[in-house]
């Protein structure tokens, strides 16, 4: 079985072994990080056919930052090319962050590097990440309560005041949908931790 | 005292409702957090005062009656610290507005990984009791907790008379959370589901050590507090969330079995459902029909569910909360009698999916329990 079906099944202890044995056997990294990122691929299919549930999608997630933390390493400066830079949080009064830890797995199996501002996150620790990034020029904001729906307008308003007008906004989680996105002045919405990383390109 | 007859009537349609005898949709309310807002009372005073919270929330529900009659409530009419109740439920810290939020925040339930590796073991040696004196002190102050129970002791029976006095029964009297909940709560939800994948037959093991004491807690707080019913919780483990190998070891067998305790003592079970359980709703037909009642959020498929499920079980929701919030009265009448349309009145309380928020506009709580009583 390939490392990444063996990432597809949810088999943590047997991908491990299967890197670990590539590595030594003298595999190149990037070919293995490859193979890494089409199980997850597969898994975010599964998760969208209704095959996989929430708890499979953290499974992934956590074998594949168990296996990214031994691969990185070793991809050297080539692993820091990405396809760009995201920006991601919770916004400031909600704490869920399961979604949004989801999304942050999968941008990284899509080869995005995430700056992960957290959770109940203040407008300013937005708008101050982007200006230490000036190379994300996407906004990724997760939240799950209406009672939220004014800190995602306030964080929105919040980045276009501070001029970085060229960054595009997409927002998600449990409640959010047009409606949301015409309320708060985000550019777009995705329903899925999957559609994140399609989204993202997209706006690339 | 005496209750009133319109009570003893309210009662007999609870009744009636779960065995589908109901001449119309029975409404229901729910809502903890709702009320302040809308009477002026500021949050942080709302959840500390026990006292002020039942009036408080009673007087709203009175407003409400005046625009259509509130047949019954879910789950009590408060006069009890939130807090205490929710630790109790999930082992989990919960900040209070006031306290460590601003005075008109909502209360946050705080998950952290309390539960320590080692407190698996102890569940499974000890029990419930011992990994509840373990942990309990790590979440909530025993003094506050202290004082809880000597206000249930010396009001309880006062605050059960004057919901009376209100005129409004309650389908439930008690929140029971089967193992996987408990667990859940104290592990931290990202941690507990990586233990069901990584050490699976030591978290059943430790579940099956706390159930016992988890089912003698249930029986024995629903009686004292002379409910007809208890809630058994379904939050973490809802279909959506967990594999179909995690649920069918970790979570059914433990809600099946809290279910037909309860029933065994003459007590209604309520599932408590948030998310969505579309893909293991038929498992509901294993319980003796027209003897309980799902209570859904709305992610679950009522009309679907009733296709499968028939009149086995009475169903109690579901408003989306995030309509009540933000949509109009219009929009949320129309939800009402969509849902009516398709899945009947028979069996049916009309009431807010999973709790009415905090931000719940009144006219929109007060159009669903219009629609629903109108509805024919
Ligand atoms: C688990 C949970 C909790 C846990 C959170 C644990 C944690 N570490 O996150 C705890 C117990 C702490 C909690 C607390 C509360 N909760 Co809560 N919680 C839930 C629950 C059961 C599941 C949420 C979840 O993790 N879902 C699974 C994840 C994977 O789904 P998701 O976040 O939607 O993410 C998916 C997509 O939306 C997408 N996505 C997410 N973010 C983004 C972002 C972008 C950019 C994109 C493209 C996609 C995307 O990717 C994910 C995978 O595909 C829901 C119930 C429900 N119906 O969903 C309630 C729920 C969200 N909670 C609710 C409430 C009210 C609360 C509390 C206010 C309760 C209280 N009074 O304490 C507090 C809030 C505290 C706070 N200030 O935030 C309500 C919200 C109602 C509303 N819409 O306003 C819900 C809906 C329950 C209900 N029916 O009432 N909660």
């Amino acid at each position: 079985m390939s490392i990444a079906e063996m990432l597809a099944n949810l088999e943590d202890e047997a991908v491990m072994a299967e890197v670990k044995k590539q590595i030594s056997d003298g595999v190149e990294p990037m070919k293995i990080f490859e193979a890494c990122q089409e199980g997850m691929n597969i898994v975010g299919k599964k998760f969208q056919d209704g095959e996989y549930f929430v708890s499979d999608l953290m499974m992934s997630s956590a074998i594949f930052k168990d296996v990214s933390d031994v691969i990185k390493p070793l991809l050297g400066t080539e692993g820091e090319a990405t396809i760009g830079k995201v920006v991601l949080g919770t916004v400031e009064g909600d704490i869920h962050d399961i979604g949004k830890d989801l999304v942050h797995a999968m941008l990284s199996a899509g080869n995005f590097e995430v700056i992960d501002v957290g959770i109940d996150a203040p407008v300013d620790s937005f708008v101050n990440a982007l200006k230490e990034n000036p190379d994300a020029k996407v906004l990724a904001l997760s939240c799950l309560l209406t009672t939220c729906y004014d800190s995602l307008k306030a964080t929105v308003e919040a980045v276009k005041e501070a001029g970085l007008t060229d960054v595009k906004i997409i927002i998600g989680g449990g409640p959010v949908d047009q409606s949301v996105v015409d309320f708060s002045g985000a550019d777009t919405y995705g329903e899925t931790a999957q559609d994140a990383v399609f989204i993202a390109k997209e706006l690339m | 005292m005496i209750p009133d007859q319109l009570f003893l009537d309210r009662v007999e349609r609870i009744k009636r409702t779960i065995a589908f005898e109901n001449d119309r949709a029975t409404t229901c309310y729910t809502g903890v957090a709702t009320p302040a807002e809308h009477m002026g009372v500021k949050m942080a005073d709302f959840v500390s005062n026990s006292d002020l919270n039942l009036d408080t929330t009673l007087a709203y529900i009175n407003e409400l009656n005046e625009i259509a009659p509130i047949d019954c409530l879910n789950i009590g009419a408060g006069g009890n610290k939130i807090n205490v109740i929710l630790t109790m439920i999930w082992l989990s810290k919960v900040k209070m507005p006031g306290r460590e939020l601003p005075e008109n925040s909502l209360w946050q339930i705080e998950e952290k990984k309390v539960l320590k590796d080692e407190d698996y073991d102890l569940a499974i040696e000890q029990g419930y009791d011992a990994l509840v004196q373990k942990i309990l002190p790590q979440v909530l102050d025993m003094g506050e907790l202290q004082e809880f129970m000597e206000y249930a002791q010396k009001n309880g029976q006062k605050n059960a008379e004057k919901v009376i006095a209100n005129i409004y029964p309650s389908v439930n009297s008690n929140n029971a959370s089967p193992p996987f909940e408990i667990l859940c709560g104290a592990r931290s939800m990202s941690q507990f589901f990586m233990d069901c994948y990584k050490i699976p037959d030591k978290v059943k093991a430790a579940q099956d050590a706390i159930f016992p004491g988890v089912l003698e807690n249930m029986v024995a707080t629903t009686r004292q507090t002379n409910g007809m019913g208890s809630w058994v919780g379904g939050w973490r483990g809802a279909s959506a969330l967990v594999s179909p190998k995690i649920w069918d070891e970790l979570v059914w067998p433990y809600m099946y079995k809290m279910g037909m305790t309860l029933l065994e003592n003459g007590i209604t079970p309520t599932f408590h459902l948030d998310q969505n359980w579309d893909r293991d709703i038929e498992r509901f037909l294993e319980l003796p029909e027209k003897k309980f009642i799902l209570n859904t959020d709305s992610m679950t498929d009522l009309r679907r569910a009733r296709k499968l499920l028939g009149e086995h079980a009475a169903f109690m929701g579901d408003v989306p909360p995030q309509l009540l919030a933000t949509g109009t009265p219009q929009q949320v009448t129309d939800y009402v009698n969509r849902l009516l349309d398709d899945i009947g009145t028979k069996g049916v309380f009309i009431t807010a999916g999973c709790d009415a928020p905090g931000n719940a506009k009144f006219e929109n709580m007060a159009a669903m329990f219009k629609a629903a009583y109108e509805y024919n």
